[in-house]
């Protein structure tokens, strides 16, 4: 088995390199140039801006670039942003620890969450939980996570008051507060964002699960073990979960990278600064090291997890799962 | 009831006790949290572009004078001292000397001196720095130091606005932290993360795209502001910014879009407060045809069908569709709030059937009645380049595109991301484009904005347009050393730029603050709401929580 | 044995009521013209009759421009299913042909496609769109089709592949085989319609992402440019009045959830129905 994560991992060191590949590609025919929004207006000589080109060596051809890039990249050095002028690596040090709390949470949230309200609906399977629980998930997945999470922001965060707008931490004497209530700040901050990602979690989730729990319940050992009289709730969680839930976790790898999308919209509109809102500003700026830096770490990020959740739902789950 | 979003930290702060004892009843004291749209892009004044870089570095640095609330760039008239306790001018006025405050004093405690001014005068206009203002000092020859309180500049010629170029662009730097640090590095240098200035209030610390920490300086020679603090937070998204104010989170908010006035809270929780403004935007034609050859573009290199699509516009409703009261339909190429502006100017107006009618008579005619004018077989159709950024642009774009089909005028818009747009900009791939401007107080811009491309003037003249009476009568202006005549000479070459139509001059907001009504504001200067932010201050009854000062870490 | 697929599903009440707000929303699209109380570009008084809200002239408002909210909405409908639509008919094409390619051709080819889909599947889809419509300027609406379909057609392939390689190892592709049919024949005559249920679903599926996926573009400024409505540029339009006219996003938001929603239910049933299907056979 870890001989096969090994080979995975191998693979994944191949993807990430194409991935660098393809988006240093990409931006080389962006058109834009880094330096186009710091020197609006300013009257630097075309003498001084073919130096500044070159000390970040954007004269060079494109493939000169990369290598050179991926030489320093192979020595750890991700370059430096020219948008943040600071170097790539701070800045993701300070951005991804951020989107990781936030998605983090997120997956976990929703995860327990999704899993349980399909528990809930198995049980009582085109009873009205069941009914009402699939109206919720399908509109939790139907719904438009940007529009939910400025709802939200706008009610809940500024009409009603009952969380903060946006930011990630009260201001004033925060940084003197105990520990504890730090984290509580942080977690009360982090409360908006999270719920809004987890909750279309939570739905995929609940309507994958549900649908894999309903088909494993028809299989034989799920009915020799109502036969023995357990009752339908022990025989849902101790027999058909385990047996339910692999799929579910590889689904939920799969589904990383659209997430990682997701928390751009909602870190926007949460002035939550992680990855999503770095990757995408520095899109727009055309600042090429953060781009490459934040895309390649979001491909490892996706890949890691993918191989991971696949690892775990074989140990979940040894036996071939079902299509569902 | 509606909970204060921070009621539920003094509860929890309740249960600590000691550690959050309530906010001593002094005057002064107080954070002012201001919520901002985008974080500063550096803190090293030379390159301080958006509003916000220039918010943070001038409270953080200080010039040698302020303009006054008239805001007159002309001699030294209304300028107050700031590290320059007091000038003199020379007899041929090619010489001013500033004597220095004593008592001005660097964040780390040690005096401002005249070499510090030397040095910033060198920074500013080596052009490997890049600094944004630089040509403002293009008529600054030298500044020599007869001792360390006293710095004089040598022009190299007398302008009306030599006073006013020198001291509003200028910021004196700190030699003793700086001058080990090549020129060329300086933009990336880590120690302007972290600046020392020598302004009211002092840097605490920089989350980027976060927020942004100043508390004040209580060493300040001109006496401690009333504010304890300034913190700066930073959302991306436009409803999230104003949904700060409105929840409390925030105090300040720098300018009120449309849709944030009919959120304002009937209990006058937050007021909006007018400061003029020195923005303006219009629609802009490409004259030139992309591409190497530069060749006339086939439909805007006509002065009489650039007239006509101005007379199509109705600007009054797409002003009062977009801002309501908020903004007034622009007149030419100048803000109102500038001492040049002269609202008597004949524009072109509105007239829809006068536009039909000189339409039909250069040749654009809709023969085949199909609703879209043609004109040797070619449709009167063009792009209109608008940025994705801008909601305001955007919205006069779909409002001048239903406007413009009422005459037979087919327009595509097309949205692109600022830097795109940006681009196209500079290489004239465009045909027509929605810009927008935040003028400074001098009325001298304008020969960068509009002069014909060349040396010296048409630098940001993206649509090529080129009049030599403008040229002309902007070079006399700013030669001219009368008011009047300086006046005469820019109201001529405004006419010529409104008659000649290279744009449609659209509108001109007039900003609104969003203040928190614990806040007590100075007047708001139209250039930088934060000029007067020293003799603010919050209401001791209003304080909240987050007042508290940080504790600074040893 | 996909044919009686299909039977289970149209005796199936919610697959039935799901294809039904298909079928309404399609016939709202085709019929919009019809429909539509006023022109969906038409500004009658962009002072006056700005931000009205719901009357019997005027059912969902008028929008900031004085635009009927609910003839955009119609009009909207042939952009937004006329671009899912089209980017669903692309990637699924794509997706089983990849998928085929990869699991009849198999060696290096089938590699590369596998790498090619392990590569695509790690980035989020919305930012390599945002990066696409950032490098080619602004886009047309079929522009729109060949980026969103271009970059969907992941999980058609995936599934096309696993299931033909299923049936490459079953006993009636080895008897067709022995009997003399080309690789492309049996492909063709047998495959094919074996996975069409599956890849229905996939499709379903596909439609069901592309939705969102032009919303959260036009959220961002890079969608359907004006005058030409779409539910995302609709919805854009109402989120600066989430608190003063909360109305105007009523519709684009019925229109968007209740298609994406009628589509994931099609899917799911139909994913039931194959379940049940093969738990039969």
């Amino acid at each position: 088995m870890f001989g096969r994560l090994l080979s995975r991992l191998t693979h994944a060191a191949a993807v990430c390199a194409v991935v660098a590949v393809a988006v240093f590609a990409l931006l080389q025919s962006a058109p834009g140039d880094p330096f186009a929004l710091a020197l609006e207006g300013a009257d630097v000589p075309a003498a001084v801006r073919a130096e500044w080109r070159a000390r970040y060596g954007l004269d060079q051809p494109p493939a000169a670039q990369f290598v050179r890039w991926a030489g320093a990249l192979a020595r750890g050095d991700f370059g430096y942003s020219t948008s943040r002028r600071q170097p790539v690596a701070a800045v993701v040090s300070e951005a991804f620890p951020r989107t990781l709390v936030l998605v983090g949470t997120a997956l976990v949230l929703g995860f327990a969450a999704g899993v349980w309200i399909a528990l809930v609906q198995t049980r009582h399977h085109r009873r009205w939980p069941d009914r009402a629980f699939s109206m919720v998930t399908l509109a939790g997945v139907a719904l438009p996570e940007f529009l939910l999470a400025l709802l939200a922001m706008t009610w809940l965060g500024a009409r009603w008051g009952l969380f903060p707008v946006a930011g990630v931490g009260s201001l004033g004497d925060a940084a003197a507060w105990p520990l504890w209530l730090r984290a509580v700040d942080f977690l009360w901050h982090l409360a908006l964002p999270a719920s809004v990602l987890s909750l279309a979690v939570a739905s995929r989730v609940a309507r994958h699960q549900r649908a894999a729990l309903l088909s494993v319940m028809r299989e034989d050992y799920v009915r020799t073990a109502r036969a023995k009289g357990l009752g339908e709730w022990q025989v849902i969680r101790r027999h058909a979960l385990p047996n339910a839930i692999g799929p579910v976790i590889a689904l939920l790898g799969l589904a990383l990278p659209s997430l990682v999308g997701g928390a751009v919209l909602i870190e926007r509109v949460f002035g939550w600064p992680g990855m999503g809102l770095t990757l995408f500003e520095a899109l727009l700026a055309r600042d090429y090291p953060l781009v490459l830096a934040a895309v390649l770490l979001a491909t490892v990020f996706a890949v890691v997890a993918r191989t991971l959740t696949e690892f775990i739902a074989d140990v979940v789950a040894p036996r071939r799962p079902q299509a569902t | 009831m509606r909970l204060l979003p921070s009621r539920w930290l003094i509860l929890a702060c309740a249960a600590l006790g000691a550690s959050c004892r309530a906010p001593d009843a002094a005057v002064s004291g107080g954070i002012l949290v201001v919520s901002v749209g985008a974080d500063a892009e550096t803190l090293f004044p030379p390159l301080a572009v958006g509003t916000q870089s220039r918010a943070v570095t001038e409270l953080l640095y200080d010039k040698l004078a302020e303009i006054g609330p008239s805001l007159n760039t002309i001699g030294d008239v209304g300028f107050a001292p700031k590290l320059a306790r007091s000038w003199s001018w020379s007899a041929d006025s090619l010489t001013i000397t500033f004597r220095l405050d004593p008592r001005a004093r660097w964040h780390d405690g040690r005096p401002v001196i005249a070499a510090d001014v030397q040095y910033a005068f060198r920074v500013w206009t080596d052009s490997t720095v890049g600094a944004v203002q630089r040509q403002a000092l293009a008529g600054v020859d030298s500044i020599s130091a007869p001792d360390s309180l006293t710095a004089r500049v040598h022009f190299r010629e007398r302008t009306p606005e030599q006073f006013y170029a020198l001291v509003y662009t200028l910021m004196p730097l700190p030699r003793h932290r700086l001058a080990g640090i090549a020129d060329s590095a300086l933009q990336n240098s880590s120690e302007l993360r972290a600046p020392v200035g020598s302004g009211p209030f002092r840097f605490v610390s920089w989350t980027p795209r976060a927020r942004l920490e100043l508390a004040s300086n209580p060493a300040y020679y001109l006496g401690r502001p009333g504010l304890d603090g300034v913190v700066f937070v930073v959302a991306a998204q436009g409803a999230t910014v104003a949904a700060r104010l409105l929840a409390g989170e925030a105090d300040f908010l720098e300018q009120l879009s449309p849709p944030d006035f009919a959120q304002l809270p009937s209990d006058g929780r937050v007021r909006a407060v007018s400061y003029g403004g020195f923005d303006y935007a219009f629609v802009q034609f490409n004259l030139q045809e992309g591409g190497p050859l530069a060749r006339p573009h086939a439909i805007f290199s006509d002065a009489a069908l650039r007239r006509a699509l101005t007379m199509a516009t109705n600007r009054q409703a797409l002003v009062r569709n977009i801002f309501d009261t908020l903004a007034r339909p622009a007149i030419g190429p100048f803000s109102r709030t500038q001492w040049t502006a002269d609202s008597m100017l004949s524009g072109i107006r509105h007239d829809p059937s006068g536009a039909t009618r000189l339409l039909d008579s250069l040749g654009w005619r809709d023969d085949d009645r199909n609703g879209l004018r043609e004109r040797a077989g070619k449709p009167l159709r063009f792009s209109l380049l608008v940025p994705a950024s801008s909601r305001t642009r955007q919205a006069a774009a779909v409002l001048l595109q239903a406007q413009w089909r009422e005459v037979g005028v087919l327009v595509d818009i097309e949205q692109a991301d600022f830097n795109a747009f940006l681009d196209r900009a500079q290489r004239g791939a465009f045909d027509a484009l929605i810009g927008g401007v935040r003028t400074s107080p001098s009325p001298r811009g304008v020969r960068e904005l509009w002069g014909s491309p060349g040396p010296g003037r048409g630098r940001q003249n993206w649509g090529k347009w080129s009049n030599a009476v403008f040229d002309a009568q902007v070079d006399s202006a700013l030669a001219a050393s009368n008011i009047t005549a300086v006046r005469a000479h820019f109201r001529a070459a405004y006419q010529a730029a409104i008659d000649d139509a290279p744009a449609i001059w659209l509108y001109e907001p007039r900003l609104f603050a969003g203040v928190h009504r614990r806040v007590k504001v100075a007047p708001l200067r139209p250039d930088a709401w934060w000029s007067g932010i020293s003799t603010w201050s919050i209401d001791p009854a209003q304080r909240l929580p987050r007042d508290r000062r940080v504790p600074r870490a040893p | 044995m996909a044919a009686s697929t299909w039977h289970r599903l149209r005796h199936d009440g919610a697959a039935r009521g799901a294809a039904f707000v298909l079928g309404a929303v399609a016939a709202a699209a085709l019929l919009a013209p019809w429909l539509s109380p006023f022109d969906p570009t038409a500004q009658p008084d962009p002072v006056a009759l700005r931000l009205l809200s719901p009357s019997w002239a005027h059912l969902f408002g008028t929008d900031p421009f004085s635009r009927d909210v609910l003839s955009r909405v119609l009009h909207g409908a042939r952009v937004s299913l006329g671009v899912a639509a089209g980017a669903m008919l692309l990637s699924v094409t794509l997706g089983a042909a990849l998928g085929a390619l990869a699991a009849v051709v198999g060696g290096w080819v089938d590699a590369a496609i596998g790498g090619l889909v392990d590569v695509l599947i790690a980035m989020p889809r919305l930012l390599v769109v945002i990066a696409l419509v950032a490098t080619f300027g602004t886009l047309s609406p079929w522009w729109l089709v060949a980026l969103i379909g271009g970059s969907g057609w992941l999980t058609t392939a995936r599934i096309v592949r696993a299931e033909f390689r299923d049936h490459l190892q079953r006993e009636y592709v080895l008897a067709a085989r022995a009997l003399g049919a080309t690789r492309w024949r049996i492909v063709w005559r047998h495959l094919l319609p074996a996975v069409a249920p599956q890849v229905a679903v996939a499709a379903a599926l596909a439609f069901a992402a592309v939705i969102p996926l032009e919303a959260a573009l036009s959220f961002v400024g890079l969608g359907i440019q004006p005058p030409l409505p779409s539910w995302g540029n609709i919805l854009l339009d109402g989120t600066d009045y989430l608190t003063t006219a909360w109305w105007l996003v009523l519709a684009p938001v019925a229109a968007v959830s209740g298609t994406v929603g009628a589509a994931l239910v099609l899917a799911d049933r139909l994913r039931a129905a194959i379940a049940d299907e093969e738990r039969e056979a």
